[in-house]
């Protein structure tokens, strides 16, 4: 009983400590958000104080500015564009590297994979010559599909380990059934990646919404494909004396994220695990 | 097998094959050729001049030096940093706390938001919030110039980047901590042993896989570390807090020598890919099989 007690208060000390360092630990975070609401003079006056009242001029006129609407249209095709050719080369590839293992599926492997030791900045430089040439560079679409090459070696990894579980009796049985190998894999195989088509989605869309590099190398100044990362930026950097514009920016290019966190959080953990400990 | 000599093989690995050539192996291709030349990226033709850019990052002044210590320092601190405390707070994670859920998706968090982001909220509390913070509290740790200084403007970065990385971390370890067996925990504690040798003869050398994961990944995620120094300091003051990725970056788009960026480019490529391959030997052979 007495130990059983004990126990519990140790507990308790051990909560409170935790909570104060949570609370530590993000309150920069929340400061961001307080001072979003803030009038200049509030902001010069005191960052630390809570606003007087909560006044959403700041989030008018930052929206405004911003051109909010279409950087979050932007982001969304961009994304879109991007997770959907990760998941279909990437599950495709890995599909008939694991099933038909020759000397050419095993080197194709190789390629496709070896990149994820390539780090982006080395070759960045003269990918932006490449992306002009072929006309993939100022464009949504066009960024979107760049996202393809970088998002396809550790996909098509992470997928591969998934398929070297799933049985082939599977697909001998669609075969014998009279179905294509394409068939076969549209309707039997692709069903049954699902846990990890999600756990792609999860790691690739943090990826492609909060990207900065890459759109700030072959957007340039174009309002038409800004991102929403890469314009809250330049407004920051626009105007970077006056903190309760530039709060704004920044929460409204977090929120999204902060959105997709709250309402996903349990499958966005567990992606980011799976896709770690396999990728 | 049903897929011997079939053209599918070819047909279904194409659209990835392609995909990454142009994207990756063709500009990392043109790359290496154009660190042999001199090109400020405006004349149609680039100017061969051998391994004159070699030569200049080596012998003619150390600057690109200056700047992969900086790299190595600021890498070896953030993996310090990172992996610790990620691994302190998921043991009191897993413990049963009536907060624990919540608590793990508060370290979360930073890690969701975008780094530039990240950098510009630092560089407000730094700048804003510090001196605000001094006025009340009179700490005078508040009160130094966290982003003026080149010694602290160091920390600063390495304290924004673990800050915003550190969740990730968490998450792993506590997947980790996860897959101990508790009847393993148990045996010990009957057997006698305290809450430190459970965790160095028991927890930790089961944790291994979960380490080599942690430290390959802040391994490279360190030394590519570019937006938030970008946000926060843009690589001052003095040029003292300038990471091979920002110079990189900086000597090709800034100063047009594509040919000089691209040479340092490869070093940096040569540099990374020998280091992730020590780390990942020493962390695997200190794992321990069940």
């Amino acid at each position: 009983m007495k130990r059983n007690s004990r126990l519990k208060i140790n507990y308790f000390i051990l909560e409170v400590i935790a909570i104060i360092a949570a609370a530590i630990f993000i309150y920069p975070v929340f400061l961001m958000f307080i001072n979003s609401f803030k009038t200049f003079r509030e902001v010069i006056i005191d960052v630390i104080a809570l606003p007087q009242q909560l006044n959403i001029d700041n989030y008018f006129y930052v929206i405004d500015k911003m051109n909010y609407p279409r950087l979050f249209v932007n982001n969304i095709l961009i994304t879109a564009v991007g997770i959907t050719g990760i998941v279909a080369f990437s599950s495709l590839a890995a599909y008939i590297i694991d099933r038909s293992r020759s000397r050419f599926t095993s080197l194709a492997f190789l390629f496709i994979i070896t990149p994820m030791l390539i780090p982006f900045q080395t070759f960045m430089i003269t990918l932006l010559k490449v992306m002009n040439i072929i006309n993939l560079s100022g464009s949504r679409v066009g960024l979107g599909i760049q996202y393809w090459g970088f998002g396809i070696p550790m996909a098509t990894f992470i997928y591969f380990n998934f398929m070297k579980t799933v049985p082939k009796e599977i697909d001998e049985s669609a075969f014998i059934d009279g179905a294509t190998t394409f068939q076969t894999f549209i309707y039997v195989i692709f069903p049954i990646l699902k846990p990890v088509t999600a756990t792609v989605i999860v790691l690739d869309v943090m990826w492609i919404w909060n990207d900065f590099l890459l759109p700030l190398l072959m957007v340039n100044d174009s309002q038409k494909t800004k991102t929403l990362v890469l314009a809250a930026y330049n407004f920051v950097g626009q105007y970077n004396t006056q903190w309760h514009y530039a709060m704004t920016a920044m929460v409204l290019a977090i929120v999204p994220s902060l959105i997709f966190f709250v309402l996903l959080q349990k499958y966005i953990v567990k992606g980011v695990v799976a896709g770690s400990l396999k990728g | 097998m049903i897929f011997e000599n079939k053209k599918e093989k070819y047909l279904f690995t194409l659209p990835a094959i392609f995909m990454v050539s142009i994207t990756i192996y063709l500009p990392f291709l043109i790359s290496s050729y154009y660190s042999l030349t001199e090109w400020n990226g405006i004349d149609r033709e680039a100017k061969f001049i051998g391994l004159e850019n070699f030569k200049t990052i080596f012998f003619e002044n150390n600057q690109f030096f200056d700047v992969l210590i900086f790299t190595g320092n600021y890498t070896a601190l953030f993996m310090l940093f990172s992996n610790l405390f990620a691994l302190i707070i998921a043991l009191v994670l897993v413990q049963k706390l009536k907060t624990a859920k919540l608590l793990r998706g508060i370290f979360f968090v930073p890690y969701i938001m975008s780094m530039i982001i990240v950098g510009f909220i630092w560089k407000f509390i730094f700048s804003q919030g510090f001196a605000r913070l001094y006025e009340i509290t009179e700490l005078g740790l508040l009160n130094l110039s966290w982003l003026g200084n080149s010694e602290l403007a160091f920390y600063s970065v390495v304290l924004v980047g673990v800050w915003q990385q550190l969740g990730f971390y968490i998450v792993l370890y506590i997947a980790g901590l996860q897959a101990i067996p508790g009847d393993l925990l148990e045996a010990a504690t009957v057997d006698g042993a305290n809450i430190f040798q459970k965790f160095f003869k028991i927890t930790l050398p089961l944790l291994g896989p979960s380490i080599t994961v942690c430290m390959f990944m802040s391994l490279t995620r360190g030394l590519k570390v570019f937006d938030i120094i970008l946000a926060l300091t843009q690589g001052g003051p003095g040029g003292s807090t300038y990471s091979a990725t920002l110079d990189i970056y900086r000597e090709a788009f800034q100063y047009n020598n594509y040919g000089l960026g691209s040479a340092k480019a490869i070093i940096f490529f040569i540099i990374v890919l020998i280091l992730t391959q020590i780390v990942l030997k020493i962390s695997r052979r200190n794992e321990v099989e069940l």
